[in-house]
């Protein structure tokens, strides 16, 4: 009861507090009236009466204060003229509230953004049932990271599991679809069905794949992922029951959409469409299900209960070594074949880890840039308010009622930059989203995670904290309290130098920021000189999928003979030639290698035998590229299914493996295992040309080991290169009506200049560039201020000492120098110390990731140097005002 | 020696309560009384009565109110409220065990210890 008493005189005396006041003072002034009558009645003159009565009641005024700090409400209301007259200080100093507010935004809003996505992608749980007892087996050797696994592989691995309850499998492939919409190609993954069970996922309409589905006898089904069924198919109902046609490289199938899967992160690769086994006849085959080398599916498994990923990565080594010991033919030592088993959900993540808590670490040192400055701007102000400070504690204000000054208005300043930080976070969001989609799918739409409101909240509250306590408070001593009368500043010491310390900070950080920044800087910069081997700006590749639906192989092949005739006839069309991947784009068909042997050479025993790319290509193929042929001829009529086996080589093979002799006319073979189930044979194989090093993998060109086969004799198809006159996505219609004219099923699809297509595989550095150059500018804009501020408090103080200097014959220039070169101390211990953190933070994190590579020397000079000229840009304006202070004014201003 | 003795710290909550418990009064009529009561030998610093006022106001001990007095004049009336009468009789009870004791101490003589 008494509670609520108090609460409703508490509201009530905020409410009228003026009018309380009014009390006050009729109560007070009929106490000393009563009294003066009294006095008066014993005999004292009514003046004399009066005065007594005053004198006794003691000190007015103070008494009132201490009446209004009993009254209820009395703490409120101070926090609320603390409140006040922040804002009202913060009012009259718009530059200061400006540059403050501004900086803490952008420090708040960028952590407020980061954490947002690092939470988004890396600690947020997947959708996944039971997400962390998610496994994900990976079979790697040296150079190759991910082997992924066989069918005999698979049946050996799991056969007699205890830790891991089952196993699901999927492989990927590319079907083109025909009946949904446009035929095209889509990438699709082929499962078991287990699969869905053990990823946990259910469907949101119709089912998934179950065990009734898998063998060869089962009917045709096929699941479509979230993603595709929302974006491509605007979540369709109709679609469920639908009979599409499925086609791969040896037939097409149909299958029934049987249901649509919840949304979840694609791993490894991104699907529109799960199906069956029986979709895909290459599944069904003998070299697919007998061959223990040929590999090309996913594993994925579930925690036994009880079981924990020590003792399943333990059991999974026991069986699998076990397995490499049975086939010693197989795994040959010399390879070193390995497996390991993560979670699914750090496999997921493992490629953008890195990558998002270097850019926490950015953010953090952004917003100790910013905290610093701000500390700097409010420390500088403080200091000039000194003279108001002291008369404050002069007149009684204790330091605990200052600090609280000092405090709400520091509480002011940073929830301002706080809501403005919000405002900014949102749109940062966005942007380092779509930036992280480069390096994990779940970062794909992230938006503003209202939790990580709470972290910009505790960082502004950090930041006035702070903020409040970094300025010294003017001692009660009074004597020192009143220098105030002269209106010069007096700065101590000691804030001069926190003043300092705060610049350095900011230049460290800025300093480490920046030559990160350059380091990424100079990697996009090599990258974007580099010369491509061969002519892209003028080539356009065109995903013409292959279509096996209703024709043999040889029709296939005519087919694709006929589209080059064809679209060589088109006006403005210089060349046209056929192949199986395009470069930088195909990842998947570019990564293929065989192992092959010369003929007549001596094979040395133990030694592996020497390994190319493998590339399947038209007659002409190099002429569109622009490329010469160094020796011999190019593929032609003569080289199709039947005629004699020829092949072309790279000047990498030639060198190595014919040096000093004449290559053409010698015969080579393949020796690879895998060749067995690919429908490519071992005959010997006549090598008539070479021609330079192309490689289409790397952005910068290496010495690249490759082997071109004619795509007529057991080679592969499925991209058309067009080589334009002029502009060659004016091309594009005129091809696809002419392609739609021989068959109206076939797709015709991705049609791109080789140019767009190496400049897209590049956004991924771009991005890094432009993000952390983003950064780092910002940093270096906020120490620009930060110095320029620190360096302006300094000479204004100093006013006095200058035109001393000066009346005493001092040159301008010595006093401009001066400053200058107090600017450029600070700079330099900055970017010494900046050297010195940002070699020690490397080498702690080498001792944990092998993946740190330590900016070369220029983008570390290329810094520095930048660091400098800005504190000297920013050391001129208060330099220029110091040397031309007036040395009578500043002399008479004391 | 001064006829006035000192008030202890933390009485003068005690005599304002006492006083007001006698009849609802305005500020000056609380020093009057006090002084009344205690036959002048307590002396109350007048600036210092209006602090402790405001305080037991808001502990909820005593209630204001504006009225008219004796001589026409608004003046400010304070009584007791219900918890007023309650902690009045907490630390009168307080205060005589206090003085109890304190007897005791001072008549103490040396066959009794």
């Amino acid at each position: 009861m008494r509670l609520l008493a108090y609460f409703r005189s508490l509201v009530s005396g905020f409410a009228d507090r003026g009018h309380a006041d009014g009390d006050m003072d009729e109560e007070f002034r009929a106490h000393i009236e009563r009294y003066a009558d009294d006095l008066e009645r014993s005999g004292l003159p009514r003046s004399e009466a009066e005065r007594q009565a005053r004198i006794a009641f003691g000190g007015y005024e103070r008494t009132k204060e201490e009446c209004r700090e009993e009254r209820p409400g009395f703490r409120l209301e101070s926090v609320w003229k603390d409140v006040r007259f922040g804002l009202r200080m913060l009012y009259k100093n718009p530059g200061f509230t400006a540059v403050a507010v501004v900086t803490l935004a952008l420090g708040i809003g960028a952590n407020a953004a980061i954490f947002s996505v690092v939470r988004g992608v890396l600690l947020r749980p997947l959708a996944n049932r039971d997400e962390d007892r998610l496994l994900y087996l990976r079979q790697s050797i040296p150079g190759d990271e991910d082997l992924t696994f066989s069918v005999p592989e698979i049946q050996d691995l799991g056969k007699s599991l205890k830790t891991i309850t089952e196993l699901g499998t999927l492989s990927q492939l590319d079907f083109t679809v025909v009946g949904l919409g446009e035929p095209h190609e889509i990438s699709a993954g082929v499962a078991d069905g287990n699969y869905f069970d053990v990823m946990g996922l259910k469907p949101v309409t119709g089912r998934l794949l179950n065990a009734g589905d898998d063998g060869p006898n089962a009917a045709g089904a096929a699941v479509l992922t979230y993603r595709f069924w929302t974006s491509t198919l605007h979540a369709d109902p109709s679609v469920i029951g639908k009979t599409i046609r499925l086609g791969s490289l040896e037939g097409t199938r149909s299958a029934v959409i049987v249901g649509v899967v919840e949304p979840s992160v694609p791993y490894p690769v991104e699907t529109q469409l799960i199906a069956n086994i029986v979709t895909s006849p290459h599944h069904l085959s003998a070299t697919m299900v007998q061959g223990r080398e040929h590999r090309m599916t996913e594993v994925f498994g579930r925690l036994a209960p009880g079981a924990n990923l020590e003792s399943a990565r333990a059991e999974v080594h026991t069986v699998y070594s076990a397995m490499l010991a049975a086939h010693p033919e197989v795994y040959k030592a010399s390879d070193h074949y390995q497996v390991d088993v993560t979670r699914m959900h750090d496999q997921i993540n493992s490629r953008a880890r890195t990558v998002l808590w270097v850019l926490l670490a950015a953010s953090g040192l952004l917003f100790v840039i910013a905290c610093s400055n701000v500390a700097n701007l409010f420390l500088a102000r403080t200091v000039r308010r000194e003279p108001e400070l002291a008369l404050r504690s002069a007149l009684g204000a204790s330091s605990a009622v200052l600090r609280r000054a000092l405090l709400a208005e520091a509480l002011v300043l940073c929830s301002t930059g706080l809501l403005a930080g919000v405002l900014i976070a949102a749109p940062m969001v966005k942007v380092l989203s779509r930036y992280a989609s480069r390096f994990s799918v779940r970062a794909v739409g992230l938006t503003l995670d209202s939790s990580m409101l709470w972290i910009g909240v505790a960082l502004a509250l950090v930041a006035a904290i702070f903020l409040a306590f970094v300025p010294r408070l003017p001692s009660a001593d009074a004597s020192r309290g009143f220098a105030i009368s002269s209106s010069s500043l007096r700065i101590t010491g000691g804030s001069r130098r926190r003043l300092r310390i705060f610049a350095v900070t900011q230049i460290t950080a800025s300093f480490l920021l920046l030559a990160g920044a350059g380091a990424l800087l100079r990697t996009l910069l090599v990258l974007e000189q580099t010369q491509p081997p061969f002519e892209t700006s003028h080539v356009l590749a065109v995903n013409l999928p292959v279509m096996t639906d209703g024709r043999n192989p040889q029709q296939v092949r005519d087919f694709y003979r006929d589209v080059q005739r064809r679209v060589a006839a088109l006006p403005g069309v210089e060349h046209v030639s056929s192949g199986f991947s395009v470069p930088w784009r195909d990842a998947r068909a570019l990564n293929i290698n065989f192992s092959f042997v010369i003929e007549g050479a001596p094979r040395e025993d133990g030694r592996q035998d020497p390994r190319a790319r493998f590339r399947s290509v038209s007659p002409g193929f190099f002429q569109t590229l622009g490329v010469p042929i160094l020796e011999g001829r190019d593929f032609d009529e003569r080289d199709r299914e039947g005629g004699e086996r020829v092949i072309i080589i790279s000047q990498s093979v030639a060198k190595q493996l014919f040096p000093g002799q004449d290559p053409v006319n010698r015969q080579m073979r393949w020796t690879d295992p895998v060749m067995r189930f690919i429908g490519i044979s071992f005959e010997p194989r006549r090598i008539i040309a070479v021609v330079p090093d192309l490689d289409d993998q790397e952005l910068i060109p290496l010495p690249a080991m490759t082997v071109y086969q004619p795509s007529e004799q057991e080679g592969w198809n499925g991209r058309l290169f067009v080589r334009a006159k002029n502009d060659p996505y004016a091309l594009v219609p005129t091809i696809i009506r002419e392609v739609h004219d021989m068959a109206a099923d076939q797709p015709v699809e991705r049609a791109s200049t080789l140019d767009d297509i190496r400049a897209e595989v590049m956004t991924p550095d771009r991005l890094n560039a432009v993000v952390f150059g983003g950064f780092a500018s910002l940093a270096l804009l906020i120490s620009v201020v930060g110095v320029a501020g620190v360096l302006a408090f300094s000479v204004s103080g100093r006013t006095r000492e200058f035109g001393i200097r000066l009346a005493l014959g001092a040159r301008p220039g010595h006093v401009l120098a001066n400053v200058l070169s107090e600017g450029l101390v600070i700079a330099v211990i900055g970017v010494a110390v900046g050297l010195v953190v940002g070699f020690a933070f490397a080498r702690g994190i080498a001792r944990y990731t092998a993946e740190v590579q330590l900016p070369g020397a220029l983008p570390l000079i290329l810094s520095a140097v930048l660091i400098l000229a800005a504190a000297l840009i920013a050391s001129a304006v208060p330099a220029a005002r110091a040397a031309r202070v007036d040395a009578a004014q500043a002399l008479r201003s004391e | 020696m001064n006829p006035q003795a000192e008030l202890l710290p933390g009485t003068l909550d005690l005599l304002i309560l006492k006083a007001v418990s006698l009849g609802s009064l305005h500020g000056y009529g609380i020093l009057l009384r006090i002084q009344q009561i205690s036959r002048g030998t307590l002396l109350i610093e007048q600036g210092a009565l209006y602090p402790a006022l405001f305080r037991l106001v808001r502990q909820g001990y005593l209630r204001a109110s504006w009225g008219t007095s004796d001589n026409n004049r608004r003046a400010k009336y304070y009584e007791l409220t219900a918890g007023g009468r309650e902690r009045l009789r907490e630390e009168e009870d307080g205060w005589n065990r206090l003085v109890a004791a304190m007897r005791f101490v001072l008549a103490a003589d040396v066959e009794e210890t």
